[in-house]
């Protein structure tokens, strides 16, 4: 019988993560990339609730860790979305290619 | 004190009239319309002073000697600054001269402004919008205002200042038509030649004042005579002054030197060979200024220097000046015969008896010199007028050759030109003291210059002592000069009581006493030369038998100067008498001058005054007052026969011969001028073809103009030419190659060093670091893809090298961490 351990859940986090990174090199609208941003962070979430439960029973700092992530997510996304907002009234457009005027 | 200084307060004011007159015609002369500007300058700028002249003339012709003497040492001199150590003073000397000159010149100067009026009222007043008129009298007030300050200055300093100033009016006025070529060109001859002389009277005045220490004529005279007693008595004493300076340059002395610098100034503006060239150019001026600078002013200049300094001069620079006059008054009276212009003639006419007074002060006839120019200070001046007169009725017209006959329409300028012609040719009844004022004057220059010539034996000897016996101006010299006078013991002996025109001398032991009161002891016991020379020409038994020794240590004059002059006093009479007949006698050679020739009021008014001037005023105004000047401007003079005493001594050695030799020298020059120009000029056109050569010689005037315009004029620009040669291919040359060079230098260093050296190191930097910034930038796309791209790729090239590294040791520390937590 498997047995559901930390191994697993680390694996889900990885497949989460590598899915937000892809997410965030493929997008080209500022939401997906704002959407591959949240994989990662939840990716994370997920880690650091697994190594709590797993290498440190009784004790709730990676539970608390990951509370943090979330309200920390929450305050990116608010963060981010007002970004997209500015980017698309000073460009007329969310397409991340094209608010390029950082390139050296 | 304050009636004491009267005389030097009304010749102040006299000279200071003119100058107030200048100032206003200059600054308001505009306003003032034609004949306003003129008469504002006879009144103010001439009329004043000659008041004022008058009034001193009178006031000091009341005085008695010892009043004089008095207020002459009492002057007023105003201490104006210090040069160095030395104090310049500026006052008026106040003696017999200065009356006699001031007024002279006061008379004179205000007849020609007034004729000026008259003269100038046909010319156009406006060139250019501007008022010439007024200009004009403003011009002839400075130049009255200069002429007077010199003669009253006490100082060398101001009379050189006054000096100048007519010679700046000279130039104003001789190129006052401006707008003619020649005339503009004849001031400058005229200014540059007098700068010529005035460079000989600037190393005199250094001289003085260096050497004798002041720049006061009264006290560098005196100066002058103690160096020279201190040198008589020690010719190597400090005190000896300028006589002790070993310093020689052509066999003269320093001394010398001094005296011939003084009179070169004087050879300038009296127009003297060789520096005479300027005064018939000067002839390119109106007639009035012709007449001011060749009778009261500028020529009279000259003559009045000597005389001031006369005390300054040695025996060589005395004979020096003797020989300079004696050869302009024979050369130019040879030109004078020639000339056609009648201005030229009456100008070499002028340089001829200028030549007179200056060859009379070389000689030592100081009061015979100074004479001559107040009398030919009135004839002269009125010959111009009447010449004026004759020019401005003529239209203009200046060829005698023109002329002729104008007797009838010019009456009273024919007759006054004539007593001017009779006066300059020493017209006079020899013997019985009846004569105009040339007569007397030229034949006592004349009987002086005999007496220099024949009178005095000259002998030397060896003498090995002799405190007194070194001549002056011949420092260190061992050999006595010793002049003799009157071997003829005969002569000697009655000599004193015989005069020439019947006047009584006083017996000689009065005039001895008197000689021996008025001359200062020296120091010592030793009389001055003077003195003693009195009292052994008076005495000749006390030095043996007929042996006088008088003019010690003076040489004789040379004979031929003399015979020079005898000669010129022939030739006077015929040029002048030519020019007069030429003008107003025979009959008219030109119809349509003779029929515009007219005379107005305005201008002949001036020449009847002239001409009674000339008839009286010469012997009886001057000539006392001159002689009376003469004891006291000489005093301590070098040369004994300066004295009046003296002339008188000379007149009767002339007594004889020469007197009727040359008394009647005027009849003899009418004769023959009569004779050849009695019937026209036919006669005249014969002896000149005759003469051939010497009268081109004579009408180019011996080629002067040429020679100096060939040496001075051509050589300056010969000069210049060189010099702008020189400029081109020397200098420049040199500095095209500096510039070459520095050029080359600086594209070297340009080129080289700062394009390739300085510019390459900053150069290389920049380049490096904008190749090492387009290596870095290109990675910075502004995508965010590619810079996440790049992190995960850091990331997992990390992670790699992490495994690679060892799981163990991170799983280690994932094991610790279980460990310690509970």
């Amino acid at each position: 019988m498997l047995t559901i351990g930390l191994t697993h859940y680390l694996l889900v986090a990885a497949v989460l993560f590598c899915s937000g990174i892809f997410t965030m090199m493929t997008k080209r609208n500022a939401i997906g990339i704002l959407i591959g941003v949240e994989l990662v962070l939840n990716s994370a979430g997920v880690n650091l609730v697994a190594f709590d439960r797993y290498l440190g029973p009784g004790r709730v700092d990676g539970q608390i860790m990951a509370l943090f992530v979330i309200v920390l997510a929450a305050a990116e996304a608010a963060l981010a979305v007002g970004i997209c907002i500015n980017l698309y009234k000073n460009l007329a457009t969310v397409d991340v290619d094209t608010a390029a005027t950082l390139r050296g | 004190m304050t009636t004491s200084h009267t005389y030097e307060i009304l010749l102040a004011l006299g000279i200071l009239a003119p100058m107030i007159s200048f100032w206003v015609l200059v600054l308001f002369g505009r306003y003032l319309r034609k004949p306003g500007a003129g008469w504002f300058a006879v009144l103010l700028g001439m009329g004043v002073p000659l008041v004022l002249a008058t009034v001193v003339l009178i006031g000091w012709s009341g005085e008695d000697a010892a009043a004089r003497a008095a207020l002459t040492e009492n002057a007023y001199r105003f201490h104006w600054a210090n040069l160095g150590a030395v104090p310049v003073t500026i006052g008026v000397k106040l003696d017999s001269l200065t009356v006699a000159m001031f007024f002279m010149v006061a008379i004179v100067s205000f007849l020609i402004f007034f004729f000026s009026i008259g003269y100038m009222s046909g010319h156009s007043d406006e060139v250019d919008g501007k008022s010439l008129y007024s200009r004009f009298f403003a011009y002839l007030s400075l130049f009255g205002f200069s002429m007077l300050g010199l003669v009253v200055s006490s100082s060398l300093l101001f009379l050189f200042i006054c000096w100048e100033l007519v010679g700046l009016c000279s130039y104003l006025l001789i190129g006052f038509y401006f707008d003619r070529a020649y005339a503009s060109a004849a001031g400058i001859k005229a200014f540059i030649t007098n700068r010529v002389g005035d460079f000989g009277f600037i190393v005199g005045l250094m001289l003085v004042f260096f050497q004798l220490g002041t720049l006061d004529l009264d006290q560098a005279a005196a100066t002058f005579a103690g160096q020279h007693a201190a040198f008589l008595a020690d010719p190597t004493s400090a005190a000896a002054g300028i006589f002790a300076d070993p310093f020689t340059l052509f066999g003269w002395s320093l001394a010398t030197i001094m005296g011939i610098g003084l009179f070169c100034g004087a050879m300038g503006k009296s127009a003297q060979f060789p520096l005479h060239v300027w005064l018939p150019d000067a002839m390119a001026g109106p007639t009035p200024v012709s007449a001011l600078i060749h009778a009261a002013t500028m020529v009279a200049a000259g003559v009045y220097l000597v005389a001031r300094v006369f005390r300054l001069m040695t025996p060589e620079a005395l004979m020096f000046i003797a020989v300079i006059g004696c050869l302009t008054l024979t050369l130019m009276a040879l030109v004078a015969i020639v000339q056609v212009d009648i201005k030229k003639c009456l100008a070499y006419s002028t340089l001829s008896q200028l030549g007179y007074m200056i060859f009379g002060m070389g000689c030592g006839a100081w009061i015979a010199a100074l004479f001559h120019l107040t009398t030919h200070a009135f004839f002269k001046a009125m010959l111009f007028l009447c010449s004026g007169q004759v020019i401005e009725g003529c239209h203009h017209e200046q060829d005698m050759r023109k002329m002729g006959g104008l007797y009838k329409k010019m009456p009273v300028t024919c007759w006054t030109f004539f007593i001017g012609v009779l006066a300059i040719s020493g017209a006079g009844i020899a013997g019985t003291g009846i004569g105009l004022g040339g007569f007397f004057s030229k034949d006592e220059i004349l009987a002086v210059a005999y007496t220099r010539a024949y009178g005095w034996e000259y002998e030397k000897h060896q003498e090995s002592a002799g405190h007194d016996s070194h001549a002056l101006g011949a420092p260190r010299s061992k050999t006595e000069v010793r002049l003799v006078a009157f071997q003829d013991s005969d002569q000697a002996g009655h000599r004193p009581d015989q005069t020439h025109d019947g006047q009584r001398v006083e017996p000689a032991g009065n005039e001895d006493q008197v000689q021996r009161d008025r001359q200062p002891i020296l120091e010592d016991g030793k009389e001055p030369l003077h003195a003693g020379a009195i009292r052994l020409l008076q005495h000749p038994e006390e030095h043996g038998a007929g042996t006088a020794a008088i003019f010690r240590g003076i040489p004789p004059l040379p004979k031929w100067l003399f015979w020079l002059a005898v000669f010129t006093a022939y030739v006077t009479p015929f040029y002048m008498m030519r020019a007069w007949w030429m003008t107003f006698m025979g009959k008219p050679r030109d119809e349509h001058v003779y029929k515009h020739a007219h005379e107005i009021w305005l201008m002949y008014v001036p020449l009847i005054a002239l001409s009674v001037g000339t008839v009286f005023s010469g012997y009886l105004l001057f000539r006392p007052l001159i002689s009376d000047g003469a004891a006291a401007a000489t005093a301590a003079a070098t040369v004994l026969a300066t004295d009046g005493h003296m002339h008188t001594e000379a007149i009767n050695a002339a007594h004889g011969w020469l007197f009727w030799g040359v008394g009647f020298a005027f009849l003899v020059g009418f004769a023959i001028a009569f004779a050849i120009y009695r019937k026209g000029l036919e006669t005249a056109d014969k002896i000149r073809r005759g003469a051939g050569i010497l009268y081109v010689i004579l009408e180019r005037k011996y080629f002067f103009d040429e020679v100096y315009n060939f040496v001075w004029v051509k050589g300056c620009i010969l000069v210049a030419k060189i010099s702008r040669l020189i400029d081109t291919y020397v200098v420049d040359l040199l500095f095209d190659l500096a510039a070459f060079t520095i050029r080359r230098l600086a594209d070297f260093s340009g080129w080289v060093l700062d394009n390739h050296g300085v510019d390459g190191v900053f150069n290389g930097v920049a380049k490096t670091s904008q190749d090492f910034a387009g290596v870095v930038r290109s990675p910075q796309t502004g995508r965010i893809r590619n810079y996440l791209l790049f992190a995960a790729a850091v990331a997992t090239v990390v992670l790699i090298c992490v495994l690679l590294a060892g799981w163990e040791s991170v799983s280690s520390v994932a094991r610790a961490a279980e460990t310690t937590i509970p």
